[in-house]
């Protein structure tokens, strides 16, 4: 199945005085896709982010979205995408409602008062409706704001780190909201995120950003994949010294991490590997392989390894 | 320009109006205090006065109507300055809604407060002091007109200057900048008051016409049309200017990256 491209960006650069934030990118987003925009802080994530949405202007390059050129249809598609980010707040001096509200006649919403009870609704605010903004914990703040950036039944939704600041099991409630919601609608999504797992489980692609750069794109396994070695951690109880001595010698990576051993190792390798400790009576309690993650390939890319 | 997006800033900005003790103050609180104050003060004045008019329906009048500039300028920057504070920029200039619909729904606000706030001043001012602005007749909304329009210019310059220097740098001279211009608009005495150099910058500004015929009209019962059309003439210049100004501020700030900063 063909499918369109909803962002279409070319070349696009943006300078900040002699600072270049983005330095010539150019990358698409399919209709319906899960796209993830990673990298390092300072690699240009947010900058791209809030391009796309408008309110910071290129310095060169083109945005189209939905098929138009962005800066001459602002307005018309604007109307059609939505963004939330965790740096960004409602006023807090309202109550949910009258945010939500706000935000379905900025949008032109028709029935603003129904779309918004069904997303206090799905989003499990029913209760907190005449809530002001100020008395929520932040989990539930956070959710509010995802009500907002689903007010308009985006095409095209933004999500600049929408879990930051969040315990685990409130970015996994989220998550699990955001996947749902998108997967009904088939919104196409660029995201943003720290959290390697969250990226890896959400996003169809991954683009890696550093110095405003497009380093890497691919889907989060084939990015991860680039990395060829695992990692084997043994909790060994006897043979620690013979087993440093017999990676030293066959050039294999290891290093001692409190009471572990840390090998990295070819995945094809691993079975040898572990028969030649046998061999020379290393023992251990515990073992752990683990295959390369995407957070092995940011960390080996953002450290330039 | 959208009517539904004009509404929802209009509505989101009176949720809050009655919710701030700080709101209250400036549209009602402040004017009233110095109402009550220098009512008392004008009418100590008065048993020593030999003129002709009331010095109490002089300060008075000059409190109410440079209150309408003050209320104006205040309202249309404090409802930005309100959006910058509460990390909402990005939220709804995101949305499709423009920088010239935010200003309308400003000037809206603006004008529904100034009903209720210029009443309550007006008719207390009525009952402490006798002081009858319905007797300007006809030529009370031209007074306000023109007070209502500089107010915005410079409500709308100050915008911009937040927009090019960063809000926080500049929140200030929302409190400050008509507090400069006062002085040389001659709210409560008249133009020659003022030294030569001071009446240079007196005749550039609208509102030194307003208060010059609000005086003559006090003294004489008329007005001079062409120093009312004169004031309107300025205003427009001016307006044309703060809104070519905050336009293009906005642009600049889009450019610079400042309307992410002014969140921070």
């Amino acid at each position: 199945m063909v499918r369109n491209n909803v962002i279409e960006v070319n070349n696009l650069i943006k300078r900040f005085g002699h600072v270049t934030a983005i330095d010539g990118i150019s990358f698409s987003v399919s209709d319906g896709e899960i796209v993830g925009l990673l990298g390092p802080n300072g690699a240009g994530k947010t900058t791209t982010i809030d391009m796309l949405i408008g309110i910071l202007k290129p310095t060169a390059g083109k945005i189209s979205i939905f098929g138009k050129p962005f800066e001459q249809n602002r307005g018309e598609i604007l109307g059609e995408m939505n963004f939330s980010a965790a740096y960004i707040n409602l006023p807090w001096k309202m109550k949910v409602w009258e945010n939500l509200y706000t935000f379905g006649r900025l949008y032109n919403i028709a029935d603003y008062k129904s779309k918004t009870n069904e997303l206090l609704k799905e989003f499990m605010l029913e209760d907190l409706r005449d809530k002001f903004m100020r008395d929520l914990s932040s989990g539930q703040q956070a959710r509010v704001y995802l009500c907002k950036a689903f007010i308009n039944d985006p095409k095209l939704l933004l999500l600049d780190e929408p879990t930051a600041f969040m315990d685990p099991d409130v970015a996994d409630t989220l998550r699990k909201l955001i996947v749902k919601k998108v997967q009904e609608r088939k919104t196409t999504v660029v995201f943003t995120s720290h959290n390697m797992a969250e990226v890896t489980d959400i996003c169809d692609r991954v683009i890696f950003l550093q110095h405003g750069k497009i380093v890497a794109e691919d889907t989060p396994i084939a990015l991860a994949k680039k990395i060829r070695f695992c990692k084997i951690r043994l909790l060994i109880t006897d043979g620690q010294k013979r087993t440093l001595t017999y990676c030293r010698k066959q050039k294999i990576k290891a290093r001692v991490e409190g009471r572990f051993v840390s090998v990295d190792i070819r995945e094809k390798e691993i079975a040898a590997f572990l028969s030649s400790l046998a061999d020379i009576g290393v023992d251990y309690d515990e073992i752990s392989i683990d295959k390369p993650t995407l957070e092995d390939f940011f960390l080996k890319t953002a450290r330039g390894n | 320009m959208n009517g539904n997006r004009i509404l929802a800033i209009v509505l989101r900005h009176l949720y809050v109006w009655p919710r701030g003790l700080e709101r209250f103050m400036w549209s009602i609180g402040w004017p009233m205090v110095s109402l009550f104050s220098w009512g008392l003060t004008a009418s100590y004045l008065q048993t020593f006065s030999s003129l002709s008019i009331s010095i109490t329906t002089l300060i008075l009048g000059g409190i109410i109507f440079w209150s309408i500039t003050t209320r104006s300028q205040l309202e249309t920057t404090v409802n930005f300055m309100d959006e910058m504070w509460n990390k909402n920029l990005i939220n709804i200039f995101s949305s499709p809604l423009t920088i010239g619909e935010f200003l309308t729904a400003t000037i809206l606000l603006d004008l529904i407060k100034l009903v209720i706030s210029v009443s309550i001043l007006t008719i207390t001012a009525y009952l402490l002091y006798s002081l009858n602005l319905i007797g300007f007749g006809w030529y009370l909304p031209l007074f306000v007109i023109n007070l209502l329009l500089f107010g915005w210019s410079v409500g709308f310059f100050i915008i911009g200057l937040m927009l090019r220097l960063g809000g926080r740098n500049i929140q200030e001279l929302a409190w400050a900048l008509l507090g400069f211009v006062a002085p040389f608009s001659c709210v409560y005495y008249p133009i020659t008051s003022l030294p030569v150099w001071a009446q240079k910058i007196a005749i550039v500004l609208p509102t030194t016409y307003v208060f010059e015929e609000m005086r003559r009209f006090m003294f004489s019962h008329e007005v001079y049309w062409e120093n009312l059309l004169l004031s309107l003439a300025l205003n427009l210049l001016y307006l044309i200017l703060s809104l070519l100004f905050i336009f293009l501020m906005f642009e600049k700030a889009r450019e610079t990256g400042n309307l992410t900063k002014m969140e921070g």
